[in-house]
């Protein structure tokens, strides 16, 4: 399977690093986005977006909203989302859950734990 | 008769309450000086307490400013970080693919060597300048050391990377400092707003804290590497995921 990543995040820093981390995987295929706002144009945009890795706490539209926006849509309602976020209490996965989210992680992260968190999505695609 | 017998007992009555008033009136006396002079010495110190109100509000803006600067500032220093250890991965990419190629290149001499030998078999000069040349390729047989500390560089780099995540857990850190500091200061202007003060009011209206717009953050963002942390995050997604029909159970950790 081609996949082709919408990486979301404020930080520009963290946004490089997944990336890069993404690369080293192997997967080249990617766009970026700063905010949920921005996301949801290039996801739009952009067809052939197959999987989306999204920061939590982001200006404009939060990665929260933006996840649920993206499940409200039957465009783009099945593409996996992995979130990567410093949010890690009871409360937050499960509210991460109740959007849909398909996985989570926490910041900071291994590329271990991402190879693992995008593994154990497409097994279940 | 009767009737001004009446109106002379009201007067007395009257005349006896003012006694009265005069005599409460001369034990109220000397409590109202002790507030005069309580109110001459609480005075200055409530413009004290005013004055340093006023220092601390106009002191915020500053002090806020000075963590966005740092925001600012580590950012741009993560981004040179990371555009340093870019180059630097590419070039290790590019020495360890020059490496691999020659590791090849060693092989294949080998296997020409070997090759060589065969047909000169009995030709002790030959096989003597086969040796020699062999030999002469001493300097490649570090060449699969060299390939692992290429390795070793290239996970070192990586890792770097990795541990820049720390820029944005404390930038979400300080854009909580700063928003809690805003408050403060809003708060702070309201008070002095409400102390008829114009010209402190002016001072503090005229120092708005500059904040970005829209600026979203985790209050609770900590730089923590412990692989428990992600450990608790399975384990609650597992149950969560195990017990997907019981919404009630969601349900209870909002009630």
């Amino acid at each position: 399977m081609d996949l082709k990543f919408l990486v979301v995040d404020d930080s520009v820093t963290m946004r490089r690093i997944v990336i890069n981390s993404l690369k080293n995987l192997g997967y080249e295929n990617y766009v970026e986005a700063a905010d949920g706002q921005e996301a949801l144009a290039k996801l739009n945009a952009d067809s052939e977006i197959n999987f989306i890795i999204t920061d939590w706490n982001m200006p404009n539209l939060s990665g929260l909203e933006f996840t649920k926006q993206v499940r409200g849509n039957p465009d783009s309602a099945n593409i996996p989302i992995l979130m990567v976020t410093t949010r890690g209490i009871k409360e937050d996965i499960v509210e991460a859950l109740q959007a849909k989210v398909s996985n989570y992680v926490v910041k900071p992260f291994t590329p271990q734990i991402l190879k693992e968190k995008i593994e154990q999505i497409l097994e279940n695609v | 008769m009767r009737e001004l017998s009446t109106n002379m007992s009201s007067i007395f009555d009257k005349l006896n309450d003012l006694k009265n008033l005069f005599k409460f009136g001369e034990k109220i006396v000397p409590i109202i000086q002790s507030l005069i002079e309580f109110m001459k010495e609480i005075v200055p110190l409530l413009e004290t307490i005013n004055s340093s109100i006023s220092d601390t509000a106009n002191k915020m803006p500053q002090a806020a400013n000075q963590i966005s600067n740092v925001t600012n500032a580590t950012e741009l220093a993560t981004t040179e970080i990371l555009d340093i250890v870019d180059k630097i991965t590419n070039i290790v990419v590019e020495v360890e693919s020059r490496a691999k190629k020659a590791l090849e290149d060693r092989e294949r001499r080998a296997r020409l060597y070997a090759k060589l030998r065969e047909t000169v078999q009995g030709n002790g000069d030959a096989l003597e300048t086969i040796d020699e040349l062999e030999a002469a390729d001493a300097p490649t047989k570090d060449l699969e050391k060299t390939i692992a500390q290429l390795g070793e560089v290239k996970d070192n780099t990586h890792q770097i990377t990795l541990s820049l995540q720390v820029q944005d857990i404390t930038a979400q850190q300080l854009a909580a400092a700063n928003h809690l500091i805003q408050s403060v200061h809003e708060r702070l202007a309201t008070l002095i707003a409400d102390i008829d003060h114009s010209e402190i009011k002016d001072d503090i209206r005229s120092l708005d804290i500059d904040v970005p717009e829209g600026v979203d953050f985790d209050p609770k963002a900590s730089y923590n590497k412990d692989a428990s942390r992600q450990g608790e995050v399975d384990r609650i997604l597992n149950q969560q995921n195990e017990n997907k029909a019981s919404q009630e159970e969601i349900d209870k950790l909002f009630s």
